[in-house]
């Protein structure tokens, strides 16, 4: 895109943070009630719901119960307002489809599924406004979301999305960061063991590059689970207030 | 409680909370050719969506027939009430014109959805900003202006209220979800600010009796000034932030 500098040479974003800074990581649980877990999280303009219901009795195809394990149900879904084009079909593209299976996947990794036999947990994430970063905002918000429903997890999992651009990895990226050619690492991580439950990037990078860009996104899921972590407790706080504890 | 709430990529949007019910509706302009039936008008699109993330009732998939009969419903009171005047959505007669897609989600299903969305709806339709059109005249292509943008005139300040009955005999108004699935019967009134009807709205169920009727019709009048004033309160603040 000509003329538009991903990165300046003071070292400045479009968006005027410096190349491994964050963007603001505001987020809340509990925001509804008829579910068992909920959470919103917005990290800069991309906003994102989720929404936990279980462990409850399988429902649909009875075959799929596993005998000593709970299954995982991901569903992901776009508002339709929530790119600059209206989006026609939200259910049932290939986008929404893989990334439902990639959270199922990512989530697996990290849920103590062994502690509920024969049973479902339902994650429905939706993304309410899209600036980039989609996967990991939704990883992020159904962390919190599990966390509230009470599902024992091994580990917080925060997700980065990050990029590479001139030498240096970009933590972080938004709509137009990610539009601009730039190759993007999108990376879920369990902060305390530094296990990474998922590792996803479709652009061309040389090999050598690798292992700074993981290096980045790693300390950039750490600094995301840093946040999460403060969110979770100052919730329970409020929560023990509440019920006068 | 009302918010509205800015989803900076929707032309505009609202979020409600009635009670636990939470809706949040987001309004997108895109340009379009008008029907052939009505050439110098515009239209709207109402979607209601219910998705499995708002209560455990429902199943992803396609739209199931409560949301169908949601969006039907909405669709009818928007056009027979005339909201927005549809000539000021035309652009360049018979060529070119605005469709407004209105897509309410429900968040958190708590009962009353009707209720709920046609207040997202007005909210969202008086915060919509249209961009100015230009018609090239040498291309005759459409210029569109982001910078300039223009508030929609809404004609007529709809509100809905919804009550359930329980044989004949008891009525509630605003219902939560655990009153919908006991009752009997649901009736929805629409009144505008004039306090004239628009729309009547009573599928099946127990029978009512004219009086009972009468009466729900004037405790909607009665929430009708309620909620405008809500709605007021809320556009008043908006405009002292900008």
């Amino acid at each position: 895109m000509a003329g538009l500098e991903l990165l300046s040479d003071q070292g400045y974003r479009l968006d005027g943070r410096k190349a491994t800074e964050l963007r603001k990581l505001q987020a809340r649980m509990g925001v509804f009630t008829q579910a068992d877990g909920s959470a919103y999280l917005e990290q800069g303009n991309t906003k994102a719901l989720a929404v936990v219901y279980g462990p409850h009795e399988m429902r649909g195809s009875r075959s799929r119960t596993l005998h000593d394990r709970a299954v995982i149900n991901c569903q992901y879904s776009m508002a339709t307002f929530s790119t600059a084009e209206r989006k026609r079909r939200p259910h049932g593209d290939r986008k929404s489809t893989e990334m439902s299976l990639h959270l199922k996947q990512t989530f697996e990794a990290a849920v103590m599924t062994q502690l509920y036999p024969r049973s479902q947990i339902d994650i429905y994430v939706k993304i309410l406004q899209s600036d980039g970063g989609n996967y990991s905002v939704c990883v992020n918000a159904a962390t919190l979301a599990v966390i509230d429903a009470g599902i024992p997890m091994r580990d917080y999992v925060c997700a980065c999305t990050v990029g590479f651009v001139d030498e240096t990895p970009l933590a972080d990226l938004c709509y137009a960061e990610e539009s601009g050619g730039v190759s993007s690492l999108a990376l879920a991580l369990l902060p305390r063991g530094g296990q990474i439950a998922l590792l996803q990037m479709d652009a061309r990078l040389h090999q050598d590059h690798l292992e700074t860009l993981i290096e980045a996104a790693m300390t950039a899921c750490k600094g995301v689970s840093k946040v999460l972590d403060e969110v979770v407790r100052q919730h329970l706080q409020e929560a023990s207030v509440l019920t006068g504890e | 409680s009302l918010f509205t709430w800015s989803i900076s990529t929707a032309d505009g949007s609202a979020l409600v909370k009635l009670g636990n019910t939470t809706i949040i509706c987001g309004i997108k302009a895109e340009l379009a050719n008008p029907t052939v039936e009505a050439p110098g008008k515009g239209y709207i699109v109402p979607n209601v969506d219910l998705p499995p993330l708002c209560s455990s009732r429902f199943r992803p998939g396609p739209p199931g027939e409560e949301a169908q009969a949601a969006s039907q419903f909405i669709a009818d009171v928007i056009e027979s009430s005339e909201v927005i005047k549809t000539e000021d959505l035309s652009i360049d007669r018979g060529k070119l014109c605005w469709v407004l897609y209105c897509d309410l989600m429900c968040l958190d299903y708590d009962g009353n959805i009707l209720d709920a969305c046609v207040i997202a709806l007005l909210a969202a339709l008086k915060n919509t900003r249209l961009p100015e059109v230009t018609i090239n005249k040498e291309t005759s292509a459409p210029e569109v202006n982001l910078e300039k943008r223009w508030e929609l005139q809404i004609h007529k300040h709809l509100v809905s209220a919804s009550f359930c009955i329980f044989d004949d005999s008891i009525l509630i108004s605003d219902p939560t979800a655990e009153e919908e699935t006991l009752s009997t019967a649901h009736l929805t009134v629409v009144t505008d600010e004039d306090d004239r009807l628009c729309s009547v709205h009573k599928p099946g169920g127990t029978s009512l009796s004219g009086e009972r009727l009468q009466e729900c019709i004037s405790r909607a009048t009665t929430r009708q000034r309620e909620i405008q004033k809500l709605i007021a309160k809320v556009a008043h603040s908006v405009k002292k932030a900008q």
